[in-house]
């Protein structure tokens, strides 16, 4: 425990803080400690790992979903695209930049990037299609400084003419294969949701005889698990490739 | 752009809104005394409005009409997925993000019965003083320039620029870092970030130094926080105030010794304590406070040398992909959490966030991925009513005074 | 009407036209020697001549160029702008830069001057309407009327022995006006600023009074351009005590910090001037700026010898305008660090140490001033 004291103010005590105030601000008036960044004359250099403006690789989306689902602004949304597939567009009116989308995506199809300053016109128009996340926006770069603050006993704001590299090389995550199996094929209803939903056609439905045979094709399947939340009685599941080979 | 007509008949209202009883206005106007609305859209008011009785120059009665900017918080928490309440909730805070993170992912884990690897705790005590000291920084160059001491004012603000600064290197984000999960933090921090922070605590020391002489050990600042605002001890502890108020008034009373969560036990710090319980004290027990965040972030950075980099997310909360995702959860966020449920029950936590004991409460259903009710009591909330008697008896040009002092901010207490 | 009385007409119509012929004002000429063949030049032309005879005519000099509106205008534009970018030196900052940003940005109390100018005055429903939009432009005249008894050198608008006591005389006039802009504008935020100014007016006007009356008594005399002349020693080493407080009354006649208790705009919203809006804030916005232009100005009269100082033969009478201007800006440099040091004290601290403090140490700088004036032989 510390006791804090406040100080009494007697005439000559209170003289010499005075004095105290007045050379420390005539100190910073002669050498001033400034750490004004001129924006957008001098930008600052962003950590890599900056939470900025979201790029978007279609070729490696599987259309999973997640993304939106664990958006908690409810920005993403999944758009039909014209080869019937869903990919994730991003409404930038909602967007909070928590970057839980890029977290989650399993394929790394979600890029961060350091672009955090996009000027609309509208608000309708920062509702992003898919297709022009593609590519990042129209970037005027006015800077000519990149400012760094490096802390060696005081602030220093180190310039360089190195202009800063706004998209960032992310080291890729590891990824695991997964597929879809059906783990009690004794309740399936055989309502053929799953068969519908899946967007690469792995899943069919066989009748033999009397009964009927849900067939995952684990060559086709990329377990991206949406006929896993669309079954209605919770049969499917997914498991990992690696488990299987074990 | 469609233009919507509406064609429904709006009157303006004829009589005025009053916030108070139609009664208490009369009787104030009856006797000599003067009724004045400060806020919610006044400089020296936050978002707030408080309705004073002004009898010459003192205030007789501060009634505080809060609300302004409440955004229903819990509610909006019984809809989204528990890991959708992180954002959520660290929104009412600026700049504490790190306590108000940590508490609610604290009951969470309580809920989940998590360990947290040792690295993750460190790393999240880092990242809360960090707050803790931004927050300080805010308030501080609040009260400054409600007393008209723009020096005052700016400098902390600048002085909070390398500690936003350390926040983005560490999370990405500036200001809301959602940095913190369940069952740990959502990615390792590289050394040289751990390096950068630690450098920082110098550079905070050091300008601080100079602060205390313009601002803090200003005769002028003295003397219009000096004995004014008083709370007695006993006055403190009846009128609920927390935290750092509290501790002005002297008790010694703080969440991080008495219940140490994460790894505050193991570190060495002091609670300062002041018995004035005016104005300058709480002021003083915040600068103080500063200090020993500072030494918290130092040790904790020390302390990290000896723990290997790598796991920062526990096993029991990844279970199948904890080889894969314990050093960085990206990839694996919503295979791990979206689904997440609690077991039945109510789960309770209590943080020392900057400005104060802070409260979450989740009820859970046992069997839905949402909060069945969350309970959050920030420490704006509770001392609101001791601020308020603060207010008894002192004059007019206090109430910013007095205001700047508890660095009361209303979105925080409102939620 | 009789012949004589017609005689005596015509002796003052010629009177009259020579008080207003070119020959009159250049008896009484402004001399810069710098820039003589230029004057020479223009007063050769027939019109323009007469018109720069009229400006160089001292006592117009000294209204229009220096220390009157000219140079008033001037002084407004550069110190607003000049205590922000000191401010922001202070506090870590950069200040205002992007407008005419080859010269940092010093055109910007213009600008905001000019948009000011294209805001809507907004006269609410509860204000007296005259009063509210008269005030402002009326309080021009206690602002402007005591530049004119300020001696710059040689250049001076009227001399008269009591210049000094009309001077603050006006001065004191100031917050009459702005008590009646607080009454015109009947906001509650203004009726609390307005009482809190004329407490501070009652507050800081005596200690002031006192100093100036020292300091007539240290010279013998309440001409100011006698003051200027018995200056061999500036008045603040002969009376440092009545400089002191001098120098403090003018912070809180100015409502500079730590005095800035009227305005105050965190607990009342700029005071008396809450309900202006477009240009109208403006003009009240200035009115400090220009109190405290006067007052430097009279500072510097009283203390640092006005326009004394080594003669520049190439200035001529711009001389001692030189000298007088650097002096004031000096004053005026000082009060704007002020702004960035202090915190605002509370209305009854304000108080108590202006009756209490200051009083007593005004006394003391009185039993100075008459001491000085008998140990220095300055006579009366």
């Amino acid at each position: 425990m510390i006791k804090i004291k406040t100080p009494k103010l007697k005439t000559l005590e209170s003289i010499k803080l005075h004095l105290d105030a007045l050379f420390t601000g005539a100190k910073e008036a002669i050498k001033p400690g400034t750490i004004t960044i001129e924006y957008p004359r001098e930008r600052r250099k962003l950590p890599d790992n900056f939470r900025g403006y979201i790029l978007f690789s279609p070729e490696r989306c599987k259309s999973c979903w997640q993304c939106s689902f664990v958006c908690p602004a409810n920005a993403i949304k999944m758009e039909l695209a014209s080869n019937n597939r869903y990919y994730p567009s991003i409404d930038y009116a909602k967007c909070i930049f928590c970057h839980f989308c890029i977290d989650t995506c399993p394929v790394t199809a979600l890029k961060p990037t350091k672009i955090h300053d996009v000027v609309y016109k509208d608000l309708e128009e920062m509702y992003t299609p898919t297709e022009l996340m593609v590519k990042p926006p129209k970037i005027v770069r006015e800077e000519e400084v990149t400012v760094e603050y490096v802390m060696d006993g005081d602030i220093i704001l180190k310039k360089s003419k190195e202009l800063d590299e706004l998209f960032p090389e992310i080291e890729p995550h590891v990824e695991i294969k997964e597929h879809s199996v059906c783990i009690d094929p004794e309740s399936c209803i055989a309502c053929g949701i799953c068969e519908h939903s899946c967007p690469v056609e792995a899943i069919t439905r066989e009748t033999i005889g009397q009964e009927r045979h849900l067939r995952i094709d684990i060559e086709k399947c990329y377990g991206c698990g949406i006929c896993v939340r669309s079954c209605p009685m919770h049969v499917l599941k997914l498991v990992r490739i690696r488990e299987e080979k074990a | 752009m469609e233009e919507i007509v509406l064609d429904v008949p709006v009157q303006p209202p004829t009589e005025l809104f009053l916030p108070v009883p139609k009664k208490f206005l009369e009787d104030a106007y009856k006797g000599d005394d003067y009724l004045v609305l400060v806020g919610p859209q006044h400089p020296g008011s936050g978002h707030m409005r408080i309705i004073l009785r002004i009898k010459g120059d003192v205030i007789v009665e501060a009634i505080p009409d809060p609300g302004y900017v409440h955004r229903s918080m819990e509610k909006l928490a019984e809809t989204r997925l528990y890991i959708q309440n992180i954002p959520l909730f660290e929104r009412p805070a600026i700049m504490d993000t790190g306590n108000v993170t940590l508490g609610y992912v604290r009951a969470m884990e309580k809920a989940l019965d998590v360990e947290v690897p040792e690295r993750a705790k460190y790393i999240r005590v880092i990242l809360a003083e960090l707050s803790r000291i931004g927050t300080h920084l805010y308030d501080a160059g609040i009260l400054a320039v409600f007393l008209g001491h723009t020096t005052g004012f700016m400098w902390p603000f600048a002085l909070r620029e390398p500690i936003v600064e350390a926040i983005t290197r560490i999370s990405g984000a500036r200001i809301t870092s959602s940095f913190i999960i369940p069952g740990g933090i959502r990615r390792d921090v590289p050394w040289n970030v751990l390096e950068f922070v630690r450098k920082t605590t110098f550079v905070l020391e050091r300008r601080l130094k100079s602060f205390e002489k313009i601002f803090i050990k200003n005769p002028t600042v003295i003397e219009r926080l000096k004995e004014v605002g008083v709370l007695s001890r006993e006055e403190a502890i009846r009128f609920g105030l927390v935290g750092p108020f509290l501790r002005a008034s002297g008790v010694e009373y703080d969440l991080r010794a008495v219940e140490p969560y994460e790894v505050y036990d193991s570190l060495n710090w002091e609670i300062p304590v002041s018995d004035e319980g005016d104005s300058y004290s709480r002021f003083l027990v915040r600068v103080e406070e500063i200090s020993q965040s500072i030494s918290i972030i130092r040790q904790a950075v020390n302390e990290l040398r000896r723990i290997p980099e790598g796991k920062v997310i526990s096993e029991d909360i990844l279970q199948e992909y904890a080889e894969v995702a314990s050093a960085d959860i990206r990839g694996f966020f919503f295979r791990v959490f979206g689904e997440l449920t609690l077991p039945l029950g109510e789960f309770t936590s209590l943080t020392e966030a900057s400005r104060g004991t802070l409260l979450y409460s989740i009820i859970s259903d046992g069997e839905s991925n949402v909060p069945y009710r969350a309970r959050v009591i920030t420490p704006g909330w509770y001392y609101l009513k001791g601020f308020m008697e603060a207010l008894r008896g002192e004059r007019l040009a206090d109430l910013q005074a007095i205001y700047g002092s508890f660095g009361y901010f209303p979105p925080e207490a409102d939620r | 009407m009789n012949v004589n009385g017609l005689s005596g007409l015509n002796e003052l119509l010629n009177e009259l036209l020579s008080l207003l012929s070119m020959q009159h004002f250049l008896q009484n000429q402004v001399s810069i020697p710098l820039i003589q063949p230029i004057i020479d030049l223009l007063l050769s032309m027939p019109f323009v001549g007469y018109l720069v005879a009229l400006i160089l005519w001292k006592p117009m000099f000294a209204l229009l160029i220096f220390p009157g509106l000219g140079t008033l205008m001037a002084v407004l534009l550069f110190i607003i702008w000049f205590e922000r970018k000191l401010t922001a030196r202070i506090q870590w900052r950069k200040g205002p830069v992007e407008i005419l940003r080859q010269a940092g940005g010093v055109i910007q109390a213009l600008a905001d001057g000019m948009r000011y100018f294209f805001q809507e005055v907004i006269v609410h429903r509860d204000a007296h309407k005259p009063y509210f939009l008269q005030f402002p432009i009326l309080i021009f005249i206690p602002v402007l009327l005591p530049l004119l008894f300020i001696p710059a050198g040689s250049i001076v608008g009227i001399e008269s022995p009591y210049s000094l006591a009309i001077a603050v005389a006006l001065i004191s006039l100031i917050p009459v006006f702005i008590v009646a802009i607080g009454w015109a504008s009947n906001s509650r935020y203004a009726y609390i600023g307005t009482i809190r100014e004329a407490f501070m007016y009652f507050a800081y006007e005596i200690p002031f009074i006192l100093a100036v009356i020292s300091m007539i008594l240290l010279y013998g005399t309440a001409d100011m351009v006698e003051i200027v002349e018995k200056q061999n020693i500036p008045g603040i080493f002969l009376n440092p005590v009545a400089a002191f407080i001098f120098f403090l009354t003018t912070v809180m006649a100015t409502s500079r910090l730590p005095f800035e208790i009227p305005e105050a705009d965190q607990e009342i919203a700029f005071g008396p001037f809450v309900e202006y809006s477009g240009i109208m804030f403006g003009l009240v916005m200035t009115i400090t700026y220009e109190k405290m232009y006067i007052l430097a100005l009279l500072m510097s009269v009283l203390f640092l010898g006005g326009g004394n100082g080594p003669d520049i033969p190439l200035l001529g009478n711009l001389s001692g305008v030189l000298w007088l201007f650097v002096k004031a800006m000096a004053i005026m440099v000082l009060l704007s660090f002020l702004r960035s040091i202090y915190a605002r004290l509370r209305l009854d601290q304000a108080l108590r140490l202006s009756w209490n403090t200051l009083m007593k140490i005004s006394l003391l700088s009185l039993a100075i001033g008459i001491v000085a004036n008998i140990a220095f032989g300055l006579g009366w």
